[in-house]
């Protein structure tokens, strides 16, 4: 099939923009799809979308292709362009743009009226190959009536069509509003899709510890969305790289969407039917889902979300659910005041404790406490103490500590 | 379904083309310079073959089209119920959207459904009707290119007062805070927005007084062991900022970040919340400030 810079489905896609922009530092040969061909084109499909974000690295191996953005001073999201590349027909294109305009002024017409001005009013002015017939409008119209471009109603004996626009619904005002959540919304790219039809796009908004790699799971995120909106069950498709690519199925209730701020990774937090318990999934690496049945029961299946949540400090729920315990005591130095402030504000459960001027506590009964442990790294210089009922969590902190010194210099060196 | 050509960037261009067309001012030039404008890399090669070819009627040889129309388009659902499900977030109060044309459509989820779990916890004050009004000030200085005089307490409580042109507003979701970058004659400044005690709009600024900060950025080398996962969560953890990796064999990486020079300390913590995995190969300025924190915390240990 030859080369286009459109594509059909985005799960390759998605997988490849993913590893360019994650990784980078692979090679042609390590992309262990179906070809090098197959690579081939996908690398240059994304590199027409991306265009400058794309960059290359020739090294002995060959040359490394990587997606390299400062999200800091970038415009808007540049995954997003993968979602504006579907492919189409050429009768698909044509039509929306006949339909569109036969029914711009406000007016109603049948499948059989549309079918006759396409005819008369627009093919006849060129020569073309392209024919149109009956059951391909009645196709399109459907599928529009669908996506909510218009709405048929029975008139007599036939169905009508008339295009839904809202004069009420004025993007003047939302301008700003929709600048602002298409980078700050975790399914930004619809109001990407919005900015695209406005003549001008304020630029005046920058986003700072800027995640976009969500982009791309952008459909399974608004595919549980709307399950979860419906009070659905939901079958997830998982295909993991941590469990060697192996795919596999788990029918679920969903209840939340996790987003870590610090990583940009969004977890989907549900009650497994099978395994009679919450669990997260992480969406990156679900690769389809489909809506099962209405949940009659869903305060059993999400009811247990509040308590669950008391001792939760990130994703994970430990060993089944025991909880743990953990103290940390701090040294607060003259004028480091903001170290409690930081405390304040960082910690997601627990409490903090003013000993005295110079000391102070922090404590949380959570799941995993060695989830803990990167936060807690950031206050290394002031830990006096590191308390916790699982002792491997502490044996991980000090041996770390140690590596740590031995990295930066060992007995020789400031660390000493 | 959000995956679909009516949302496309051909559907677009092609939009804008024959929206000249329809307005007769369309030419071979123009088609061109719009589809490298609005397009993809590649889209100058096919769109106007499928255009000239018969393959989508749409345009005449003459450049003339027989649409009757601007070409337009009506908001799908999954849009307007996007829109709806933005009303319900704290931080749509510092926009002009209404929920006009909206009352009749279900949001697209619910108004706890997400839950940035590592967001801190001092996070602006969206229902601050002072700090609303301030946010808007700000916007329209923006849209309208007007100065602003800014009085703000500053980090040491001293109130300060600030001639400026606004020219970024930033938003960090992680901080959950939004800042306006300000320059002036004399210098730049950044100034939180809930840090502002009064801001009012001056005059209109030309374009010689108009100079943007371009931030100082440092670089700072990494290597890292992957080992418990650490490739994928440093990778990740960074991937905000422009980076390159390199594959030194045996497990270990190479990874060059480019960071703001204010930034510093915010970087030197993140990069000790991966403990040993981590290593920093260079500036030897930032090797000795983990040093440092190493040294005070076996201090504190003994």
């Amino acid at each position: 099939m030859a080369y286009s810079e459109l594509i059909k489905s985005f799960e390759r896609t998605r997988d490849y923009m993913r590893q360019f922009y994650v990784y980078g530092f692979k090679g042609r040969s390590e992309y262990d799809q179906k070809s090098t061909r197959s690579y081939d084109n996908e690398r240059r499909r994304i590199e027409s979308w991306l265009g400058d974000y794309m960059a290359f690295r020739q090294d002995a191996a060959g040359k490394n292709v990587f997606i390299s953005v400062d999200s800091r001073a970038i415009p808007g999201n540049p995954l997003y362009h993968a979602f504006k590349a579907k492919s189409f027909t050429d009768g698909d294109i044509t039509f929306h743009f006949y339909i569109m305009d036969l029914l711009a002024d406000g007016n109603e017409m049948s499948i059989r009226e549309i079918v006759d001005a396409i005819t008369d009013k627009y093919l006849s002015s060129f020569d073309t190959e392209l024919t149109v017939d009956e059951s391909t409008v009645r196709k399109k119209l459907k599928e529009y009536e669908s996506l909510g471009l218009l709405a048929g109603r029975k008139r007599g004996r036939e169905l009508v069509y008339r295009r839904t626009d809202d004069k009420r619904i004025d993007m003047a005002f939302w301008r700003d509003a929709i600048a602002f959540f298409s980078e700050e919304d975790p399914v930004g790219v619809i109001g990407s899709c919005l900015l695209d039809k406005l003549p001008e796009i304020p630029g005046c908004f920058g986003f700072k510890h800027h995640y976009i790699l969500h982009a791309l799971d952008s459909e399974v995120l608004c595919n549980i969305l709307l399950a979860m909106d419906a009070g659905r069950c939901l079958d997830l498709t998982i295909h993991s790289p941590r469990n060697g690519g192996v795919e596999k199925h788990h029918t679920v209730f969903p209840v939340k969407i996790y987003i870590s701020t610090q990583s940009g990774r969004q977890y989907l937090l549900c009650y497994h039917y099978i395994f009679h318990k919450p669990m997260f999934f992480r969406i990156d690496s679900i690769h389809s889902v489909a809506a099962g049945a209405v949940e009659k029961n869903n305060a059993q299946y999400g009811g247990w979300y509040d308590k669950f949540q008391e001792n939760l400090w990130g994703v994970s729920t430990g060993i089944e659910y025991h909880i743990e315990h953990m103290e940390i005591t701090i040294h607060i130095a003259d004028h480091e005041e903001y170290i409690l402030e930081r405390l304040e504000r960082e910690k997601r459960c627990g409490q903090v404790e003013i000993v005295d001027a110079h000391t102070c506590v922090f404590s949380a009964d959570v799941y995993d406490a060695a989830e803990m442990l990167p936060w807690i790294r950031t206050f290394i210089g002031r830990i006096e103490k590191l308390e916790c009922s699982n002792s491997h969590v502490i044996e991980t902190f000090y041996a770390d500590l140690e590596a740590m010194r031995a990295v930066y210099g060992g007995d020789n060196d400031a660390v000493q | 379904m959000l995956f679909s050509e009516v949302y496309g960037s051909y559907y677009n261009v092609i939009a804008a083309i024959l929206s000249e067309a329809v307005s007769g001012e369309l030419t071979e030039k123009r088609i061109n310079d719009i589809i490298r404008e609005k397009a993809f890399g590649e889209s100058v090669l096919t769109i106007p073959v499928s255009l000239r070819n018969g393959s989508w009627p749409l345009l005449t040889r003459e450049n003339t089209t027989p649409l009757k129309h601007i070409p337009s388009m009506p908001l799908t659902i999954l849009q307007k119920r996007w829109l709806k499900a933005l009303l319900q977030d704290p931080r749509i109060r510092l926009f002009s959207a209404s929920e006009s044309g909206l009352e009749d459509i279900e949001p697209l989820y619910g108004k706890d459904v997400f839950c940035f779990f590592d967001r801190y916890s001092d996070g602006d004050p969206y229902d601050d009707p002072q700090y609303i009004a301030h946010f808007k000030t700000i916007l329209t200085a923006f849209h309208e290119k007007r100065k602003l005089r800014i009085r703000f307490i500053g980090h040491r409580g001293t109130l300060h007062s600030w001639e400026c042109i606004p020219y970024k507003l930033e938003y960090s979701s992680k901080d959950d805070k939004f800042r306006v970058l300000t320059s002036s004659p004399r210098s730049m400044l950044t100034v939180n927005i809930a840090r502002i005690k009064s801001c009012e709009l001056l005059d209109f600024w030309t374009d010689e007084e108009y100079r943007p900060k371009t931030p100082v950025q440092k670089t700072l080398v990494l290597e890292l062991k992957d080992e418990r996962n650490a490739l994928e969560r440093v990778m990740l953890h960074f991937s905000h900022l422009e980076k390159e990796t390199v594959r030194l064999g045996n497990g270990l990486y190479r990874l060059t970040l480019r960071y703001d020079r204010e930034d510093e300390t915010e970087m030197l913590i993140r990069v000790l919340s991966f403990g040993p995995v981590v290593q920093v190969v260079s500036p030897g300025s930032f090797i000795d400030k983990v040093k440092e924190r190493l040294h005070k915390q076996f201090g504190l240990r003994a």
